[in-house]
């Protein structure tokens, strides 16, 4: 019952649910980074993370497509939906959780992890297991059994087996008259309402659509093989971050590891100390920066009940969803100016404890 | 570097009672440590810690009276000659993200200090400006609502 061949529609139901929460949990990662960058400085930084942030939301709402595509429902209201943070993804990888840490060379470093473009070699297993560890927040769908999780070698591995199964689903229900695609096309989310999110929105109501959505989340993802440009001819993420720690951008014709384009200058000091992984329990009771925290929480768990209800048949909310997303800017902002303390070595940072809430409103 | 802080904290403790908003939101706009910076440059560590000075005062002799609070600003601060108008300046960096140049009248008896002319601290400074929260509105051309938000009734943070 774990993530590895799928071989059922249930079974791509519960893979696709997965990839809308491995796709979401980096969302909170980068834009830790992002927003505790001093306003003003590292431009070339900002630019970057801000456009990675961007294009993992759009492969979040093409991977709702496909899931509503395929008849399943995109629900980012489960309690399990945003992970606990540090977390592990499931790609496979046993050395780096995903945290929510500020900008520096140690928070890239866990970005190139995630979006490392990786095969499994020739003739080993497509998946991996690994020992749960007691009290690791790990993401729910990538549960197997009591001991342990099986996980794909690389994100890649992970797309590619729901692109394989894609077109095996389709053709096996298609030998007995029936369809892999039986979602209601009402509910797909379409360019219309979807403005200049980090690349092109496709609506999924066949093979090629669906193979096309995957195809563009993985290669501006992760890349494809060796190559450090997808087939849009964009950099992807993982060489965009290495430009980073590199300091130098990549222009065509160069091999992984060597760019050879303008120089960027990267200024680490420029950054709000915040503190890493911050929890709700971090703050004073009765305190400000409490207050704001929870209002963080909050706002966060209403986002995401708004996007599942764009994502289920209302899509013109996405609209106001986007909205929302700049007040969220605004509160994140906030509290990462904020010192905890008064001699301001340590700042505050959004919690991101979802779960609580949903607890609290019960 | 503590001592630094201390007045830093005390610009903090003065401008909220200058603003309305708290420490917490005047941080939030990411402009604190470039306006007290701003205030020091403009006016020179002296006048800067003379106002300081005048405010800790004033805090003290208040306590947690906030009628008092309100006269003694009013009387020892606002209505200072010197002081005066360096903190209705504040309020306006505050609230409009500009240091205007001080008063004529002001220049004519405390002098012309160098950098004392109208100018905008830092581009962030319009974008965080307390005027925009204070009126319900967004700052024009920044913080975007989103595309497409405009055909839906505004919805503004509360103050």
């Amino acid at each position: 019952m774990g993530l590895s061949r799928i071989t059922s529609v249930e079974e791509l139901h519960r893979h696709l649910y997965a990839a809308l929460q491995l796709e979401h949990a980096t969302i909170p990662a980068y834009l830790t980074a992002l927003y505790s960058i001093h306003p003003g400085t590292n431009t070339e930084a900002v630019h970057i993370l801000r456009a990675v942030a961007v294009e993992e939301m759009l492969h979040l709402t093409l991977a709702a497509n496909i899931l509503n595509a395929v008849g399943g429902t995109p629900d980012l209201t489960r309690p399990d939906f945003v992970p606990v943070f540090p977390t592990f993804l499931p790609d496979g990888e046993t050395d780096f959780e995903v945290g929510l840490q500020r900008f520096s060379k140690e928070a890239l470093a866990t970005f190139l992890k995630i979006e490392r473009p990786g095969h499994a070699p020739e003739g080993a297993p497509r998946t991996v297991r690994r020992p749960k560890k007691p009290g690791k927040s790990v993401l729910h769908a990538s549960h197997t059994g009591k001991d342990a999780e099986e996980h794909f070698y690389s994100i890649g591995e992970f797309y590619d087996e729901i692109s394989r199964s894609l077109a095996t689903l389709h053709e096996d229900l298609s030998h007995q008259g029936r369809t892999l695609f039986v979602g209601d096309p009402a509910r797909q989310i379409t360019p219309e309402f979807y403005y200049s999110g980090g690349g092109e929105l496709i609506a999924v109501t066949d093979l090629a659509s669906a193979q096309a959505a995957i195809r563009l989340i993985s290669e501006q993802g992760e890349g494809k093989g060796k190559a450090i440009f997808d087939y849009e001819g964009e950099l992807s993420h993982y060489y965009r971050f290495e430009q980073l720690l590199l300091g130098r951008y990549y222009q065509t014709g160069d091999k992984a590891g060597h760019p050879t384009g303008a120089p960027i200058a990267v200024d680490w000091k420029s950054v709000y100390p915040i503190k890493a992984n911050a929890r709700l329990s971090d703050y004073a009771e009765g305190s400000e920066l409490r207050e704001a925290a929870f209002e963080f929480n909050r706002s966060y768990r209403d986002l995401l009940e708004m996007l599942t209800r764009a994502f289920t048949g209302e899509p013109r909310l996405l609209t106001a969803a986007v909205g929302d997303m700049f007040r969220i800017k605004e509160l994140f902002l906030r509290l990462m100016r904020n010192p905890m303390d008064g001699t301001g070595t340590l700042h505050a940072a959004p919690p991101f404890e979802i779960a609580s809430v949903t607890e609290v409103r019960k | 570097m503590s001592g630094d802080r201390a007045e830093f904290e005390k610009f903090l403790g003065l401008s909220e009672v200058l603003t309305g908003f708290t420490k917490f939101r005047l941080q939030g706009t990411g402009q604190g440590a470039l306006y007290f910076s701003t205030l020091t440059d403009v006016v020179g560590q002296g006048t800067a810690g003379e106002l300081l000075q005048a405010w800790s005062g004033v805090a003290a002799a208040a306590g947690q009276d906030e009628g008092k609070l309100e006269r003694l600003m009013r009387s020892e601060i606002l209505s200072h000659e010197k002081l005066g108008p360096i903190a209705r300046n504040l309020i306006k960096l505050w609230f409009v993200g500009t240091w205007y140049q001080l008063p004529a009248a002001w220049r004519e008896v405390f002098g012309t200090p160098e950098r004392d002319r109208s100018f905008v601290p830092a581009a962030s400074s319009y974008v965080e400006g307390l005027l925009w929260p204070t009126i319900g509105a967004n700052p024009t051309g920044a913080k975007g609502p989103g595309y497409g938000t405009w055909a839906d009734p505004p919805n503004i943070p509360k103050v």
